[in-house]
């Protein structure tokens, strides 16, 4: 009796240390992770930690932004006691790092590597609205709202009229036309992104992908905004939302990690030939100009009529391959005009068949 | 047993059959055409322009056909004078056939002309202390009814002539051939159903008000396309009222 109380001593006390230790762990680990989706920090306004903008945005982005960390004043409000937790107090580890006395120095703001909690409110629909012009502006390829200077026009009539009878590439002294109402946030990059392959989520792969070695160049893609630089020239005051206003363009989230890769279904795409570079980019985004929130875009959106319209005699020839394949029972033709070979052993879905 | 027999193979046949069975589509497509449409002497054509697809044809939409053939549409000229823009402004405006300051970019030069980018310019040159984010941010100091006034009093009249119908969807031409898609347009198990599709807001060209009202019946699985000047389309031509800079009424 005596032996077995014992035991059950020994083991409660490990059951509490265990628990003890556990819990000591998340707390020290919590400690040094900031979440805004917190109770605490959900009744908290933005702007009572947030200044906009920071005192050092202007010589780290070159224009006022939210460049930095909120100051001691915003946590020690709450959080006193963390800052004397030991000597090197975990909650100095989220903004520093390496906190000491003589060491002040900071992440960079935002720190891209750590999960995010906000998601980007941005509708299309009013921005393609707002900035319209009454019509197709005269000897000009077709562009529409020109706002923030990023980049010129081609003005120039007759290289439309010259793209459309050729496959040519443009004269160098005629740069590609500068969408500029999609261009003031999606830019051609000019170095390599992350890239992949999209996988379709219900087709069904036919045969094992083939030796594949096509490599799409930088200009392939566009960029995507990840900062206010093209927001604030237009919203930094005045247009609501105004800096001041994060709920505005941000929605809390569940805690996400961003990817910085780029996935497609169709990685042969090239948005610089002529063909598809004299083109309002809404000719194929035909979702864009009524999408008023971006998270329920689910891509790029180019439905496969939009491609179908040029290239039908192109994708009947893959059609006839593919079926001939299937027919000789042979391995399945893979589709190679838009896709890699990755993407292109899928079966057809039914948007690609002839109506 | 044998009875159960028909009952069983009845209940096979019916997990079975989805699985065979061709899936009929349910969804629509249409496509706005307004290449067609060549207005004045400029052969003005609805570039960039909205169209909103509503349920029902014309029939079922009367009463806001009645409201489309009543409207009093406010010219861009009108607007900018009654909000006292200046008429170097306004030319800036007319220049490139804009409505807001946001259709194109601001240059240098057009700060030295328009009184009203001088004075924002004036303004961001003190908070930005920057010369050129005082020009490429100048849209942030200029005064509110200048800078977006026209689109809000366009949502206003677009709440007002919509009243209790809601659109499906709406898209935007573009600039290649005044074409727009509506695609995805639910259906369910119809073979062929009614819209209504017009731009309800008019479009100014040539100096009038032009709205297109028009009756399509779609079948789910094909693209119906939409030729805004066949008479599958009404045209609705409203004249615009004339407000030469300074002599506008300040309604």
């Amino acid at each position: 009796m005596r032996t077995a109380l014992r035991i059950l001593v020994i083991a409660l006390v490990a059951v509490c240390s265990a628990a003890w230790l556990l819990l000591s762990a998340t707390a020290q680990k919590r400690r040094n992770e900031f979440f805004h989706n917190t109770a605490a920090h959900k009744k908290i306004d933005c702007a009572s930690c947030h200044k906009t903008p920071t005192a050092n945005s202007v010589s780290v982005r070159g224009f006022p932004d939210v460049a930095d960390y909120p100051g001691h004043s915003s946590c020690v409000q709450c959080h006193r006691s963390d800052f004397f937790q030991g000597n090197n107090p975990a909650i100095c580890t989220i903004c520093h790092t390496a906190p000491s006395p003589r060491n002040g120095t900071r992440f960079p703001f935002p720190v891209r590597s750590r999960s995010q909690e906000f998601t980007t409110i941005f509708p299309h629909n009013a921005h393609q609205d707002i900035i319209a012009r009454n019509e197709r502006p005269d000897g000009t390829v077709p562009a529409h709202f020109v706002n923030a200077s990023f980049g010129g026009l081609m003005e120039n009539a007759q290289a439309l009229a010259y793209a459309r009878a050729t496959d040519a590439a443009p004269p160098a002294d005629d740069p590609p036309p500068q969408f500029n109402n999609c261009a003031i946030c999606h830019q051609t990059l000019s170095a390599m992104p992350k890239f992949g392959n999209r996988q379709p989520m219900r087709a069904q792969a036919l045969v094992q992908a083939s030796l594949d070695s096509f490599a799409p160049r930088a200009e392939f893609f566009k960029s995507t905004p990840e900062g206010h630089a093209s927001c604030f020239s237009c919203h930094y005051q005045g247009q609501k939302p105004v800096r001041t206003d994060c709920a505005g363009c941000h929605r809390p989230a569940a805690p996400y990690l961003a990817s910085d890769v780029i996935t497609r279904y169709s990685l042969r795409f090239d948005h610089q030939p002529q063909h598809h570079a004299i083109k309002d980019c809404t000719v194929c985004h035909v979702r864009i100009t009524q999408n008023s929130d971006i998270s329920t875009m689910k891509d790029a959106d180019v439905p496969f009529m939009t491609c179908a319209a040029c290239h039908d005699k192109d994708f009947e020839k893959e059609r006839k391959n593919r079926a001939e394949s299937i027919a000789a029972k042979q391995p399945a033709f893979q589709c190679a005009y838009c896709h890699v070979s990755e993407i292109g052993r899928f079966e057809t879905p039914a948007s690609h068949r002839i109506p | 047993m044998l009875k159960l027999a028909p009952l069983t193979l009845l209940v096979l046949l019916a997990c079975l059959l989805p699985g065979w069975a061709q899936v009929p589509p349910t969804l629509g497509s249409i496509k706005v055409q307004g290449k067609g449409v060549k207005v004045g002497p400029k052969k003005e054509q609805p570039f960039r322009k909205r169209f909103y697809l509503l349920r029902g044809g014309l029939e079922a939409n009367k009463a806001l056909v009645d409201r489309l053939r009543a409207v009093e549409p406010a010219s861009r000229d009108c607007f900018y004078c009654r909000s006292k823009a200046s008429p170097e402004f306004i030319d800036w405006l007319k220049e490139k056939n804009c409505e807001t300051p946001y259709c194109r970019e601001i240059t240098a030069e057009d700060v030295k002309k328009v009184p009203e980018f001088q004075a924002a310019y004036r303004k961001g040159l003190t908070q930005f202390r920057r010369p050129e984010l005082a020009r490429k941010w100048i849209t942030t100091n200029l005064p509110a009814g200048l800078r977006e006034g026209i689109y809000r009093q366009k949502k206003t009249l677009l709440a007002g002539l919509l009243g209790d119908a809601t659109p499906l969807q709406s898209v935007m031409t573009d600039s290649n051939n005044a074409e727009a898609n509506f695609i995805d347009i639910p259906m369910g198990a119809k073979k062929t159903e009614k819209f209504f599709v017009s731009n309800l807001l008019p479009v100014e060209m040539d100096g009038k008000g032009y709205i297109w009202v028009c009756e399509i019946e779609i079948t789910p699985g094909k693209l119906a396309p939409l030729p805004l000047h066949t008479k599958k389309c009404e045209t609705i031509i409203r004249p615009l009222p004339v407000c030469a800079a300074g002599s506008c009424d300040n309604k």
